[in-house]
């Protein structure tokens, strides 16, 4: 199975040849993956060489935390690379942004309203988690529609709390 | 005298004072919040008794519960930790006024130095020098502020009286930016100490935070354990700390100092019991009262590694009205200790708290490595209570060994559920300015970056890409069979009988 991997915005072509060897740009390796007990926690023996890995499942990549750094990788099959790249992929730069809740917490202000006009930066909310209040900001300009959440209200981890038009 | 402590307190710190009770052969008494039930103290204590809610007002707060607690125990001693009572003269008194032994200083110790313009104006009468601000005028409005503000200059800190751990703080650089600092302050300040009271004071640039421990009895006898370095720190939460000091290094004069000033400091409030005293280190070795922390710090087990001294059983015996059991002369700092405190924060993300259960834990060991911490497989990670999960505590003979020993020590240290800020501590270690010991307090903030601090290890993202395939690839073919089954769950006669059941 052939796949297309980008970490930090550089492509590798990976092809899983059976359980033990796979092609890196052309290079074999011979592999030996565990996952550890059941966690996210992965072992990987590379040509007799062990490296540990937490792997992260998000939205739409996975990160890989290993050698005390973090990278960002995007894994698409090799039809779904070609398909995309046929139609012209790239995520659009418009729609709704939703800002969601980190983590859960109290929400402790709203400085902004519904219908306000808002730059890139600014403080939407305020949301206290362990004792920290942790200031929320818009990514990009635009208008504040639909405050979801009211002062003082605790809100849950991802919960949408407003959102940026 | 007593022989049974009450903790009040959560976490690691609440298992660190019951270990020291235990060795002591104390009887010990946990409190825990309905979040708290499965935690390690209570398991660990011989009694453990519900406060209420998870929230600390409803629980870790109640200090009329807390005190009734420890009379229908038995209890004769409180024991307060950090955070929560932990620097409350009231609730000192209270415990006093009931006749219970309370694990800290005098209440009007805790006073004095609590508020922090009393506690300046204090110790700048005692000798000691402070860093220029609003002294000893507690409660000022905005407006007072906004009019001293320019006469102390720019850039300036505003902090809370009553503050400690960076809550209710803020830096200033102008005073049009002021107001609205100022008001995040106090919003702060109010919701984390029930106080909204605020102070200024002059911001040392290119300064380090250097502390000294402080032991005194109830005898008159007050000596230090010397310095603990606390410079690396993000949004004035010390993140590392180490014993000794590397900017103080083998200045002895400097250090005796320091320590002597400390110990005048302490003096000049007639402190007992184990304390703090915080100074701002200026480059040219010039240092100035930052405050006086009257309880057990976080921090506390770098000095205990590098000294060999038990500061938690040492508070103990001097609330138990014995001397202490170390002169100075006995003092020696031996060695190098680091301390790192391992949050539930994601380093790659602007050091978001992180919540959720930890599933799968592996403790670092061997040789010349500690770790305090309250948390075990299955435990919640909740938001109603500080970050700090751990403290990974490493001792060398030298600050070279010291450092290896924490690198390895953070490569075995496996925490899964939550994110943590251990890859921070791990950048921080690689990173040639903390190595050469070329830090202050802006550190963190200005100039580290996880980006790219710590050059020292290759970039592996073949490796990466291998692993990030491989669990792709394993999540296909999961979901696949998932399907798979699903259609062929139970025999097509089975299904069909109970379709036939179902229709009679």
């Amino acid at each position: 199975m052939k796949y297309i991997t980008t970490i930090n915005e550089h492509e590798y072509l990976v092809d899983i040849l059976d359980d033990h060897r796979v092609v890196v740009n052309g290079v074999c390796y011979v592999v030996d993956f565990e996952s550890v007990s059941g966690q996210p926690v992965f072992s990987l023996l590379v040509d007799g060489k062990s490296y540990e890995a937490y792997v992260y499942e998000s939205d739409s990549d996975l990160e890989v935390l290993v050698n005390g750094a973090l990278y960002t990788a995007a894994v698409v099959d090799e039809r779904e690379h070609r398909l995309r790249s046929a139609f012209g992929s790239g995520p659009v730069q418009s729609g709704e942004f939703y800002l969601k809740a980190p983590m859960p917490g109290l929400v402790i202000d709203i400085p902004v309203e519904d219908g306000q006009k808002i730059g890139e930066g600014d403080v939407l909310l305020i949301l206290e988690s362990m004792k920290m209040q942790n200031e929320l900001k818009a990514p990009r300009a635009g208008v504040v529609s639909r405050v979801r959440v009211k002062v003082g209200e605790n809100v849950e981890r991802r919960q949408t709390l407003l959102s940026v038009i | 005298m007593f022989n049974k402590v009450l903790i009040a307190n959560r976490g690691e710190i609440a298992v660190r004072i019951l270990r020291a009770c235990r060795e002591l052969g104390m009887e010990t008494v946990a409190v825990y919040s309905e979040a708290d039930r499965q935690a390690l103290h209570v398991r660990l204590a011989d009694e453990a008794y519900l406060l209420g809610p998870a929230p600390s007002r409803e629980s870790y707060l109640r200090s009329d519960k807390i005190i009734e607690i420890a009379k229908k125990s038995g209890a004769g001693a409180i024991h307060p930790g950090y955070g929560f009572l932990g620097e409350r003269a009231d609730f000192a008194q209270a415990v006093l006024d009931e006749g219970l032994a309370f694990i800290g200083p005098k209440p009007s110790a805790i006073a004095a130095m609590g508020d922090k313009g009393v506690a300046r104006a204090t110790v700048a009468a005692a000798g000691v020098p402070v860093v220029p601000g609003t002294e000893g005028e507690g409660g000022l409005s905005n407006d007072e502020l906004l009019k001293i503000a320019p006469e102390i200059g720019f850039p300036l800190l505003v902090k809370a009286t009553a503050g400690g751990g960076g809550k209710g703080m803020r830096e200033v650089h102008n005073l049009q930016e002021m107001p609205l600092l100022l008001q995040s302050a106090r919003r702060e300040a109010e919701s984390a100490f029930g106080d909204g009271n605020v102070y200024l004071e002059k911001l040392v640039e290119g300064a380090r935070h250097i502390e000294i421990q402080i032991l005194a009895d109830e005898h008159g006898n007050v000596i230090h354990l010397g310095e603990r370095e606390c410079s690396l720190q993000r949004r004035h939460q010390k993140l590392l700390e180490e014993a000794p000091s590397p900017f103080i290094g083998d200045d002895e004069e400097l250090r005796q100092r320091i320590g002597q000033v400390a110990v005048r400091a302490a003096q000049s409030v007639s402190y007992v019991n184990a304390g703090t005293i915080e100074f701002l280190v200026d480059r040219d070795k010039n240092f100035f009262f930052l405050e006086m922390n009257t309880r057990l710090q976080v921090e506390h087990p770098i000095t205990e590694a590098v000294t060999g001294v038990d500061i938690v059983k040492e508070q103990i015996r001097i609330a138990r009205g014995r001397t202490l059991s170390i002169t100075q002369e006995d003092v020696q700092m031996n060695g190098w200790a680091i301390e790192c405190r391992v949050n539930a924060e994601d380093p790659y993300n602007n050091f978001m708290p992180s919540t959720g259960r930890i599933t799968h834990l592996i403790l670092p060991t061997g040789p010349g490595v500690r770790v305090d911490t309250g948390v075990f497989p299955g435990f919640e990670i909740s938001p109603y209570y500080d970050s700090l999960i751990s403290k990974l505590i490493v001792f060398g003979q030298t600050r070279a060994e010291a450092i290896l020993r924490m690198r390895r020590a953070l490569e075995e240290y496996k925490i899964v559920g939550v994110r943590t800020n251990i890859p921070f501590h791990q950048k921080l270690m690689d990173s040639h300015r903390f190595m050469a010991g070329q830090f202050d307090t802006q550190f963190v903030e200005k100039r580290f970056d996880m980006e790219t601090s710590g050059q020292a290890r290759k970039p592996i993202p073949e490796i990466a890409a291998i692993f990030a395939t491989l669990v792709a690839h394993e999540n296909t073919e999961r979901s696949t069979h998932v399907i798979q089954r699903n259609e062929r769950d139970t025999s097509n006669w089975k299904w069909l009988g109970r379709w036939e059941r179902l229709h009679r």
